[in-house]
């Protein structure tokens, strides 16, 4: 096991590696840029090196910062988390030249998974559905005008590097596919500084569910079940549950069966999440493997009891996994709300200022992974999670009225934030009755959302 | 609760969804972000430079331009008969790095040692703009003598931590150097007790990485003490050399 760890991330993600590392008894050194020097885990951890101004390129996402922070500090290893640089496979390798683990998928496997185009067809060759595409990337605007005929529209552009919805577009004519390329290839260098795009057949009225995985280095993998991430706006997550209940058990089984076996196949190491499109039919298609921990990690440690964190740390140390698919056991259902500094009712412009009151809720099966506390400034200059709240339930009912009554307890004052969003979606029959797709909130509009939800 | 605690809790929040709805951040694309880089970077890299020479030959407080949807001002601070200061604000596009750094400035929870005034005073104002900018290596203006330097960008973060120098209120004028990385620090000849400097001048490294990173005089002045040992290792924003002012000296 490591002696000492390096947190390179911020906000309540940060938080929950320290806690991980002191369940493991390893230290762990809270890296923070001046606009987090109040924050919550850096003033829990153990010890806090401050590498740069609040601007994330000279702090969170400079490699030699974080890397210069955890040598200075005599640490063994760098926990990324998620965001910034845990999907940065030269930061990895970089982390590997200076004689520190990045926690997380050796380089190698990194590199090998870094293009989403080809994991589709590396783990498509291992047996999993991926959605009809591009034939490799986009040359030039003949070749996708080709391409997206071949394919059938409507289609979905995507770009190769990155996530989080930048660069991508769905076109439904020729017309529209030639102006949204361009917008998508600027949007796409700008954000991830590869301007690599392909095409997807759009499957309409999907549904978003993932897989989570864990192996090890020697071979030995296991799946904790899947989550349903159908509910978006423009492509962010903004409520995970578990398990989908647009899968049959035999159909569940089935994805998360052939997942792991592919992924293990591929020789994966380390966690790591498969996503998949459900359409309508109930058939699947992959789409991309993130190579880190996920916000939503939670969901699936409600459902297990597994600690995803420090399994992942513990892979990383080259430990065995220590536990067989049979030892997983999913346990009733849980909904992770994440609650973002944003305001529903203005296009969810995101806000930032002082926590003037906060109260987490409790009671069974409430878990609330948070780092605001009262008084606490929440800075302009990153995203907008404030805290995701859990709700576990022995089934989808009690997960349910679990969480309303928490959504109502929860206490965040003297910000804006997506609350009332996720209480239009109790109160909504599509997500009551499982049947969100991922174009829920976008189709009528998230203002057409809550106006509806205040007449019920 | 101290009252001015609260104060400056209110005023943070009286300017923070005034500055969100402006921020044009919050709402438009990447692409559009990536042209407002462009555009700043090109203003600070030519505009702001000449606007620097310009106010040191003039008698005036401020100076305003207007260039395309853009606008530059340039303000010597209140009260500062010694020459100009540059600046916290390269432009008036509101920024994401420029708000909540004040408000940080007023931040209760806890004491900050090592957030020191950085200005760049200079009592000549003709000397300064050739000055400073000549210390920043990447060719940009006066507004970041210190930075990680990896990316040439340095002047846009710099900005938010040139804080205008503290002297002026209370009397006591002691200037202190600050570490503008994280790594390890190696004080140079200039390093010593009673050395005169100016402001740019190089007074050390910090070495991140193998690639050192300069520590540089905030003001002209003299060297009265090291606070932190050569080879100590250090993080970014942490005090390092302690300086007297060139005018509080004068002034004696």
């Amino acid at each position: 096991m490591f002696h000492k760890i390096l947190i390179a991330n911020r906000g309540e993600i940060a938080l929950r590696i320290l806690r991980a590392c002191r369940t493991l008894g390893v230290e762990a050194v809270v890296a923070y840029s001046e606009a987090d020097r109040d924050s919550l885990p850096v003033q829990l951890a153990d010890e806090a090196i401050c590498i740069g101004p609040a601007d994330a390129r000279r702090s969170y996402l400079s490699a030699p910062a974080v890397i210069s922070a955890a040598i200075v500090t005599g640490c063994d290893a760098v926990h990324p988390g998620y965001g910034f640089l845990s999907e940065d496979e030269s930061f990895a390798e970089v982390v590997g030249a200076h004689d520190l683990t990045f926690i997380g998928p050796p380089p190698s496997v990194l590199d090998r998974f870094a293009s989403k185009e080809g994991t589709r067809r590396l783990l498509g060759g291992y047996g999993l559905p991926t959605i009809p595409g591009s034939d490799g990337m986009l040359r030039d605007d003949d070749h996708a005008l080709e391409e997206a005929a071949r394919i059938g529209y409507p289609v979905l552009i995507k770009p190769s590097a990155g996530g989080g919805g930048k660069g991508m577009r769905m076109v439904r004519t020729p017309r529209e596919l030639e102006s949204a390329i361009k917008v998508c290839r600027s949007e796409a260098r700008s954000a991830f500084g590869d301007d690599s795009l392909y095409l997807e057949r759009w499957l309409e009225d999907n549904r978003h569910v993932e897989v989570q995985v864990a192996v090890d280095r020697y071979g030995h993998g296991v799946h904790l079940g899947e989550r349903d991430c159908s509910v978006q706006r423009r492509h962010q997550k903004i409520l995970e549950e578990a398990p989908t209940p647009a899968l049959s058990p035999a159909a569940r089984a089935d994805l998360c069966d052939r997942a792991i076996r592919a992924v293990v196949a591929a020789g994966y190491e380390n966690v790591g999440t498969l996503e998949f499109l459900v359409d309508g039919a109930g058939d699947f298609y992959f789409i991309e493997i993130n190579c880190r921990i996920q916000v939503e990690h939670p969901v699936t440690e409600v459902l297990t009891g597994i600690d995803l964190v420090a399994t992942q740390i513990r892979i990383a140390a080259g430990e065995p996994l220590g536990f067989s698919q049979a030892d997983v056991q999913l346990r009733g259902h849980a909904i992770e709300f994440r609650i973002n500094a944003e305001d529903p009712e203005h296009d969810f412009r995101p806000g930032a200022g002082i926590v003037e009151a906060y109260h987490a809720p409790g009671g069974p099966g409430i878990r609330m992974d948070s780092h605001l506390y009262p008084g606490y400034e929440v800075p302009p200059y990153y995203d907008s999670l404030l805290g995701k709240l859990i709700a576990w339930g022995p089934d989808r009912a009690t997960a349910i009225v679990r969480g309303r009554a928490a959504l109502e307890e929860l206490v965040v004052d003297g910000l804006i934030t997506n609350v009332e969003i996720h209480k239009a979606l109790l109160a909504n029959e599509v997500f009551l009755d499982g049947r969100m797709t991922t174009n829920l909130l976008d189709r009528i509009g998230s203002a057409a959302f809550l106006a509806a939800a205040a007449r019920t | 609760m101290p009252d001015d605690r609260d104060a400056a809790r209110a005023a943070a929040r009286d300017d923070a969804p005034r500055d969100d709805a402006a921020r044009p951040d919050a709402v438009r694309d990447d692409a559009a972000r990536a042209a407002d880089h462009a555009g700043i970077d090109r203003l600070a890299a030519s505009l702001v430079p000449a606007l620097i020479a310009k106010i040191g030959t003039l008698n005036v407080g401020e100076l305003e331009v207007r260039e395309g949807e853009w606008k530059v001002r340039l303000r010597r601070p209140a009260g500062s008969g010694t020459g100009p200061t540059y600046g916290r604000r390269a432009t008036d596009r509101p920024s994401r790095t420029q708000p909540g750094h004040e408000q940080h400035g007023h931040a209760p929870a806890s004491p900050e040692p090592h957030r020191t005034p950085r200005a760049i005073h200079s009592p000549g104002g003709a000397h300064a703009p050739a000055g400073a900018p000549s210390t920043n290596g990447s060719g940009g203006p006066a507004l970041a003598p210190v930075g990680p330097g990896r990316d040439g960008d340095a002047h846009r973060s710099g900005a938010s931590g040139g804080h205008v120098a503290g002297g002026h209120a209370g009397g006591a004028s002691s200037q202190i150097a600050t570490s503008p990385a994280v790594g390890v620090f190696h004080p140079g000849p200039k390093a010593v007790g009673g050395t005169r400097v100016r402001v740019g001048d190089r007074l050390g490294a910090v070495d991140m990485l193998g690639v050192p990173q300069e520590v540089v005089a905030p003001v002209d002045g003299i060297v009265v003490g090291v606070i932190v040992e050569g080879g100590t290792a250090v993080e970014y924003g942490q005090e390092l050399i302690h300086l007297e002012p060139a005018t509080a000296v004068e002034g004696r």
